[in-house]
């Protein structure tokens, strides 16, 4: 390694020693905690080569790459929140050494404390809401044309009534999500509403008409799912898909001092 | 605000946490934690305090279309009328950001125009 610098994680408090130890940051190297005023960053080095602005610059260029960093910040943020109340930060915090890292503790003490305080107990939940698949609708194929008009007219009229269907179902199905999404924000101590995801990386064929994330205290966590899945039962047209818990990235976010 | 005292004394080791596929995610095999999850968090979500080495993620161009086309289905979604992400502030700052970009780039423009068309009135 050439020089090294120190890769911030998340911040917590109360971490036990031992919580850690079977986890490994990026690049397999060991995790240390830097703790402040109450405050602990959970560390470890990176080398400035690949980690310092333009390795950085070009390496975020490069989509797997991004993956495996993405997927090693999470892990370890993850194994955190497991075990403390846990602000995880936002991918590719840098600091130059310990020092650097305490003086960050000590500048942000006091919202970092407030945010660990709102998500301290509780954990975020990721609940999406797909529209089914593209309707095969072999049996409206399968319906007899109307005798009035030629065949052209006819397809025309198909097509239309196809459109007229197929946006009613959308409609629907934005409805139906809004539905699931008062239910579950009622259901959750706070709620946040994330950008719809593509297709090609959710698998899904239908469209994602819900993204929502769920702040939840961990003992309601039960009933929460329990009212994710009646949500489910009760808009058969939708796929509604719930994950996590999450360490609540989400919700941890700073207000401005 | 802050939370019952309580959750000192449930600091007692939690199951460590799993992906969760009730039986209502029919059809679909779970995935656990898929890439877009990931990305929109640790990427636009979390904590941001400024360290030592500064990379602002949204500077890097070709990053922000790619996770934005991985991420983000937006046409697609806006055609549907779900746009309601637009009042994210954390989304919509960053939109900010780029009007605010696109504003002084504007600015500079007429600016540099407005000195070489003083310059070269050809009649």
């Amino acid at each position: 390694m050439a020089e090294p610098g120190r890769y911030l994680y998340a911040v917590s408090r109360g971490l036990e020693p031992g919580a850690l130890a079977a986890t490994r940051g990026l690049d397999d190297a060991r995790l240390d905690l830097v703790e402040k005023d109450g405050l602990v960053a959970v560390v470890s080095d990176v080398d400035l080569d690949v980690y310092g602005e333009e390795g950085l610059r070009s390496h975020l260029e490069d989509l797997a790459w991004l993956e495996r960093v993405a997927r090693g910040h999470d892990e370890v943020v993850q194994a955190v929140a497991a075990s403390a109340p846990t602000a995880p930060l936002r991918l590719a915090t840098i600091c130059l050494d310990d020092d650097g890292v305490r003086s960050r503790l000590r500048e942000w003490h006091e919202p970092l404390r407030q945010a660990l305080d709102r998500v301290e107990g509780r954990r975020e939940w990721s609940v999406k809401a797909y529209t089914g698949r593209p309707a095969d609708a072999p049996a409206q194929d399968a319906q007899a044309a109307p005798v009035t008009g030629g065949a052209g007219a006819a397809y025309l009229r198909r097509k239309r009534s196809q459109t007229d269907e197929r946006r009613a179902a959308e409609e629907q199905a934005v409805e139906a999500a809004s539905a699931v999404h008062a239910a579950l924000a009622a259901a959750s101590v706070a709620s946040r509403l994330l950008a719809a995801q593509d297709p090609r990386l959710t698998g899904h064929e239908g469209t994602m008409t819900l993204n929502g994330a769920y702040l939840v205290a961990a003992d309601d966590a039960e009933a929460f799912v329990a009212e994710a899945e009646r949500q489910a039962a009760d808009h058969p047209d939708l796929q509604v898909e719930v994950n996590g818990p999450w360490p609540p990235y989400s919700f941890a976010t700073l207000d401005q001092p | 605000m802050t939370q019952s005292p309580d959750a000192a004394g449930s600091s007692q080791p939690v199951a460590a946490p799993r992906p969760y596929n009730p039986p209502t995610s029919r059809s679909q095999p779970p995935q656990p934690a898929n890439l877009a999850d990931i990305l929109e968090r640790v990427l636009d979500k979390g904590i941001i305090i400024a360290g030592d080495i500064r990379v602002n993620l949204l500077d890097i161009e070709l990053l922000t279309i790619k996770i934005r086309l991985l991420v983000a289905s937006v046409d697609k979604a806006e055609e549907m009328g779900i746009d309601w992400w637009r009042n994210d502030p954390m989304l919509s700052s960053r939109e900010e950001g780029l009007t605010e970009e696109n504003r002084r780039l504007q600015a500079r423009i007429e600016e540099l125009e407005a000195g070489s068309s003083g310059d070269s009135s050809d009649g």
